[in-house]
C-alpha cells in the first residue's frame, strides 16, 4: 500500500514535469508571453501619458488605476495562452502520444492546469507589475507616496485574475479541441457579450468570471453599491475556473480521443 | 500477449467493429491487414486505451492499457505521422515523454541514434519529411525500451531504406521474444516481416493464421488477401 502511494505520487510528479516541459518547450507560448509584455507597455505608456495630462496631486490609487488600465486588453494575451497550451495537444496527434505516455487522464489533464498556473502565476506578476512600475516611474513626481502594501495586493489580485482566465481558457481549449473556435468564443465573449450585458443583466452581472475577477484588482468606484471584496471577486472567478476545468476533465475522461 | 477479444465499437449507428476476436503472441510479428476503413486503427486505438470499446475487451497482458503500471516501459506505440507538435524539435519532443515516464535525458538521444534521426533532433517536427516524422515516433515507441511493440502503418512515408530497415527491426524485436503487432494495407510490404496475420474487413475478421496457413494455395499474401476478402464478404470481384 506504502509502495503504491510512493509510486502515485512520483508518477504525479513526472506527469507534471512532462507537462511543464510540454509548455516550455513550445516556441508559440513564449511569442505569446513576449507580444503580451511588449503590448502591455505600450498601453501602459499609452495610459500614463493620458493620464499625467491631467494628474495634478494624482494618489497611489491613481499610479495603480493607471497601470493596470491595460489588464482589459492584457486578458486577451493570456486567453490566447489557454488555449494554446490545450489546443497543442491537438496538432498532429500529440494528443495520442499523451494518452499513450500518461493514459491516466484526470491526473493528466489536473496536471496540465497545475504546470500551466505555475508558468502563469510568474508571468502574468511581471508583465502586470511592468505596467504599474512604468507608470509609477512616469508619475512619481507627480504622485504623493506610493503605499506598497496596496500596490502588491492590486498586482496580486491582477496577476490571480490573469491566471483565472488562462485557466478557464484552456478548460475552454480543451472542451473544443480546437484553436479556432476556442478562440472565437473566448474572445466573443470577453470582448464582446460580457460587456453587453451590463444594463441587461444588473443583478448577476458581478457574477460573471470575467466581472467577478475584476474585483481582485481593480478598486470600485466609489458609487459602486454592488461592488464585491477582492476576496468576493477571488472566490467567484476561482469558482468558475474549477467549474471549468472539472467540465473539461470529466469530458477528457469519457470521450475518444 | 495481446488479446482482442468480442470488441464492438459503434459510432452513432455505424459499427466499425463486429465483435472481433484475435492474439498477438511474444516472439511473433503480427500482421493486421485490411484495406483502408476496415477497422484497424479503430482498434488498435481502443487497444491503447484512446478510445472506448462498445463491449469486448482489448487487454495487454490481461489488463486494459490505462491500468498498466508503467505503460511507456510495456507497450511502445506508433500511430500514423510522427504524433508530435510541429513546433517543437524532435529532441525536445521526445524529452517531454522521457519525463513523463521517469527516464533519463540519455535516453533520448539513444532512441534518436537506433532511428537515425540524431542529425535532425534539433530541427522543428514540422520540417520533418513523412519518413522523418515516422522515424520520430517509432524513437518515441522504443523510449521505454518496451517488450510490446504496436504500430499503425509503420511503412507508410517511408523510403526503401526505412522499410528495409524497419523489417530488420521488427523481426529482431520478435526474435529476441517481443511481441509486434503492426497494421497495413500494404500487403506485398508485409509479406516478408510477418509470421501471424490477421485480416479485418468492414469490422469482421476474414481471417487469423499463422503466414503460410493464410497464404495457403495462393502464390502471394496479396492474392490471398483479396481472396479471402472476396469471398467472406458476400463480393462477386
Amino acid at each position: 500500500m506504502r509502495a503504491s502511494v510512493v509510486s502515485s505520487s512520483r508518477k504525479i510528479m513526472h506527469m507534471l514535469g512532462s507537462e511543464l516541459e510540454k509548455l516550455v518547450t513550445l516556441p508559440l507560448i513564449w511569442l505569446t508571453l513576449i507580444v503580451a509584455f511588449l503590448a502591455n507597455m505600450v498601453l501602459a505608456a499609452a495610459f500614463t501619458s493620458a493620464g499625467l495630462q491631467g494628474a495634478s496631486g494624482a494618489g497611489a490609487q491613481s499610479i495603480l488605476n493607471t497601470g493596470l488600465a491595460s489588464m482589459g486588453y492584457l486578458q486577451a494575451g493570456f486567453i490566447i495562452l489557454g488555449i494554446l497550451a490545450a489546443c497543442s495537444e491537438y496538432e498532429n496527434g500529440q494528443i495520442r502520444t499523451t494518452l499513450t505516455a500518461m493514459p491516466w487522464r484526470g491526473y493528466q489533464l489536473s496536471m496540465k492546469y497545475v504546470a500551466l498556473a505555475i508558468l502563469t502565476v510568474p508571468a502574468a506578476l511581471i508583465i502586470a507589475a511592468s505596467g504599474v512600475f512604468y507608470s509609477f516611474m512616469m508619475m512619481k513626481d507627480a504622485a504623493a507616496a506610493i503605499e506598497m502594501d496596496k500596490m502588491i495586493e492590486a498586482l496580486a489580485g491582477a496577476a490571480g485574475y490573469l491566471t483565472i482566465t488562462t485557466l478557464i481558457s484552456a478548460a475552454i481549449g480543451a472542451l473544443l479541441r480546437r484553436t479556432t473556435p476556442a478562440l472565437a468564443l473566448l474572445i466573443g465573449y470577453y470582448f464582446i457579450v460580457s460587456p453587453l450585458s451590463e444594463p441587461y443583466l444588473p443583478r448577476i452581472f458581478n457574477y460573471f468570471p470575467d466581472i467577478a475577477g475584476h474585483y481582485m484588482y481593480m478598486k470600485p468606484a466609489s458609487d459602486d453599491i454592488n461592488a464585491l471584496t477582492p476576496m468576493q471577486g477571488t472566490g467567484i472567478a476561482g469558482i468558475w475556473a474549477i467549474i471549468f476545468m472539472a467540465g473539461a476533465i470529466a469530458a477528457y475522461r469519457r470521450r475518444d480521443a | 500477449m495481446l488479446t482482442i477479444d468480442h470488441l464492438v465499437k459503434r459510432r452513432g449507428a455505424h459499427e466499425i467493429l463486429s465483435g472481433i476476436s484475435f492474439q498477438a503472441r511474444p516472439g511473433r510479428v503480427t500482421g493486421f491487414l485490411g484495406p483502408n476503413g476496415a477497422g484497424k486503427s479503430s482498434t488498435l486505438r481502443i487497444l491503447l486505451g484512446l478510445d472506448r470499446a462498445t463491449s469486448g475487451s482489448a487487454l495487454i497482458n490481461g489488463k486494459p492499457f490505462a491500468q498498466l503500471a508503467n505503460p511507456l516501459m510495456t507497450v511502445g506505440a506508433a500511430f500514423d505521422g510522427s504524433g508530435a507538435h510541429g513546433m517543437r524539435t524532435g529532441r525536445a519532443h521526445l524529452r517531454w515523454i522521457a519525463r513523463a515516464a521517469g527516464l533519463p535525458r540519455s535516453r533520448v538521444e539513444e532512441v534518436l541514434d537506433m532511428v537515425g534521426l540524431t542529425y535532425a533532433a534539433g530541427k522543428r517536427v514540422g520540417s520533418y519529411s513523412l519518413g522523418m516524422g515516422r522515424r520520430l515516433a517509432l524513437a518515441a515507441a522504443l523510449l521505454g525500451d518496451p517488450p510490446i511493440l504496436v504500430l499503425d502503418e509503420p511503412v507508410n512515408g517511408l523510403d526503401p531504406e526505412g522499410i528495409r530497415w524497419i523489417r530488420t527491426f521488427l523481426r529482431e524485436r520478435a526474435e529476441f521474444g517481443n511481441t509486434v503487432l503492426l497494421s497495413s494495407h500494404l500487403m506485398g510490404e508485409l509479406a516478408e516481416t510477418v509470421d501471424d496475420v490477421v485480416i479485418i474487413k468492414r469490422g469482421k475478421i476474414v481471417a487469423d493464421g499463422a503466414l503460410e496457413e493464410i497464404i495457403g494455395t495462393h502464390s502471394t499474401l496479396e492474392d490471398a488477401f483479396f481472396a479471402l476478402t472476396a469471398e467472406r464478404a458476400g463480393d462477386t470481384g
